[in-house]
């Protein structure tokens, strides 16, 4: 019989601040007449003394606590997935390894390749595992990215416009193991579509470029291009029935709804009432958390997921799940899974929508504070000590001495400490 | 089918697609950003034209006329290879 693999344990961490979307685009003066249609409603803004670790770490800590001494011990791979590194050479899961107390016999590093990340390192945790070189071992994998592209110079907020707004931030964090109680990874279903396009990018440490309707079009390829390379794997698959519920990488909910609509119509003329009925049923309870944490990158797709387990009705039956992961570039990925009433219950237990709610809602002006970038952490910064004042209302008010933020950098060296 | 017949066919579907254009005069000159038609909408614009006229071709192919007339001679150049 096949190996089982996939998700055993997940948690997403949506910061400790939000922003409204609708406030920011009147702010800006952006025309938006059918914003409704964006699915947009509020994006998490990062905190200067919050950075992809601080992110990275406060997703995974609540699983790792989870854990007895003789699990953690078997935690053999950290592999973090970001576009957002805070240095060339040294990976962020270096920095991960002593916050969650992981044992010395591990391997790690990072992966890139803009939001598609995420599934990089999914599919090379399933490969680690199907491949049987360390059996019972469990591999961490965390999508960890923040966006303050405003910092470069003036003219940095004008580049940004397009997707300032959409542009969020998170971390999700998934322990992967050949016990996936949240998630089995259908072993060998999936399917791929690449090709070079200069879509989005982040050419500097502070700034990003991009062009919307090319990013958009190259998504729209790619869903119907990764979903015919599945089909031509999977004997039998069809878009419509082999999936219970989808789950895609969501830069804002209207560019899911736009490749749903694009990939009912080109594979079946489905008629418009169709269309819309499948994707409220099938799609909309994906947007769940993305659509208030905006877009996660690396992440984003796995934000999706949760969304989709979370929030559809109580499961009585194991359902399968339709993945599609992009990432700009580009790289995209159309894989599925299955997960049950179990994995349902055990992830609601994580409590994700009480953890968004707590975020403290930013006026215009504190966004437009922080947006000036005066206490940020630059790439390459030699020596800081941050301010946790800033913006005295956002401070955590737990105190359970659990949550981890960034304190100083000595020498480059970033030093954390607990709150 | 020719690159006038086609801008003719992206502007009927610009009009379904966006109903609040219904009676607005929309030529080969406009931009459908200058119209207000976002990002989601222009691409089901295009879409939908592929598929009256059967053409398949990569969306990204279609990324970088200006306005109504290069888009629709973009399609028309693509339809006869």
């Amino acid at each position: 019989m096949q190996k089982r693999v996939g998700i055993e344990a997940m948690n997403l961490y949506g910061g400790i601040a939000s922003l409204d979307v609708l406030a920011l685009c009147r702010h800006r003066g952006l025309d938006m007449p059918r914003f409704e249609n964006l699915l947009m409603e509020e994006k998490t803004v990062a905190l200067p003394y919050e950075d992809p670790v601080t992110f990275a770490v406060n997703a995974a800590r609540p699983l790792i606590d989870q854990l007895s001494p003789e699990e953690l011990a078997r935690v053999e791979m950290v592999i973090t997935c970001t576009e957002s590194g805070i240095d060339f050479g040294k990976s962020l899961s270096t920095y991960l390894h002593p916050l969650l107390n992981l044992p010395s016999n591990c391997r790690l590093f990072e992966v890139k390749q803009a939001c598609y990340s995420g599934t990089v390192g999914v599919q090379m945790a399933v490969n680690f595992l199907l491949g049987q070189t360390s059996p019972g071992a469990k591999v961490l994998v965390v999508t960890t990215d923040i966006s303050r592209f405003a910092l470069a110079d003036s003219s940095a907020v004008q580049e940004w416009a397009y997707s300032e707004p959409s542009s969020g931030a998170g971390a999700v964090a998934m322990l992967l193991s050949d016990t996936p109680h949240i998630f089995a990874i259908d072993t060998g279903a999936y399917g791929n579509h690449a090709f070079e396009v200069m879509d989005t990018c982040r050419p500097g440490p502070d700034t990003e470029a991009g062009d919307a309707d090319l990013s958009l079009m190259a998504y729209l390829d790619c869903c119907a291009g990764a979903f015919t390379d599945y089909a031509r794997r999977v004997e039998g698959a069809d878009f419509r029935e082999t999936f219970d519920y989808l789950s895609f990488h969501t830069p804002f909910g209207g560019m899911v709804r736009g490749a749903h609509r694009h990939l009912m119509r080109k594979l079946y003329k489905a008629d418009p009432d169709e269309i819309d009925a499948d994707f409220e049923h099938r799609l909309r309870p994906s947007l769940a958390y993305g659509k208030r944490m905006g877009n996660s990158a690396g992440g984003a797709l796995y934000v999706a997921l949760a969304g989709t387990i979370n929030t559809v009705p109580p499961l009585t039956d194991p359902v399968r799940i339709g993945l599609f992961s992009y990432g700009s570039g580009c790289c995209s990925e159309f894989f599925s899974g299955t997960v049950t009433p179990d994995g349902q219950s055990r992830l609601q237990g994580m409590n994700i929508p009480n953890a968004l709610e707590r975020r403290y809602p930013l006026t215009i002006e504190q966004y437009e504070t922080l947006l000036s970038g005066d206490q940020v952490v630059r790439f390459g910064t030699k020596d800081a000590k941050l301010d946790c004042g800033i913006i005295p209302e956002v401070w955590p008010q737990a105190g359970d001495g659990k949550w981890l933020f960034l304190d100083a950098v000595d020498g480059y060296h970033r030093k954390y400490s607990w709150a | 089918m020719d690159s006038h017949a086609i801008s003719e066919l992206l502007i009927k579907m610009i009009r379904r697609t966006v109903p609040e254009l219904a009676d607005h005069a929309i030529g080969r000159n406009d931009a459908m950003a200058d119209l207000g038609v976002d990002s989601i909408e222009r691409s089901e614009i295009i879409i939908a034209t592929l598929e009256t006229i059967g053409l398949e071709v990569p969306m990204v192919q279609l990324h970088g006329p200006r306005n109504i007339g290069e888009l629709a001679d973009r399609i028309h150049a693509k339809q006869t290879p």
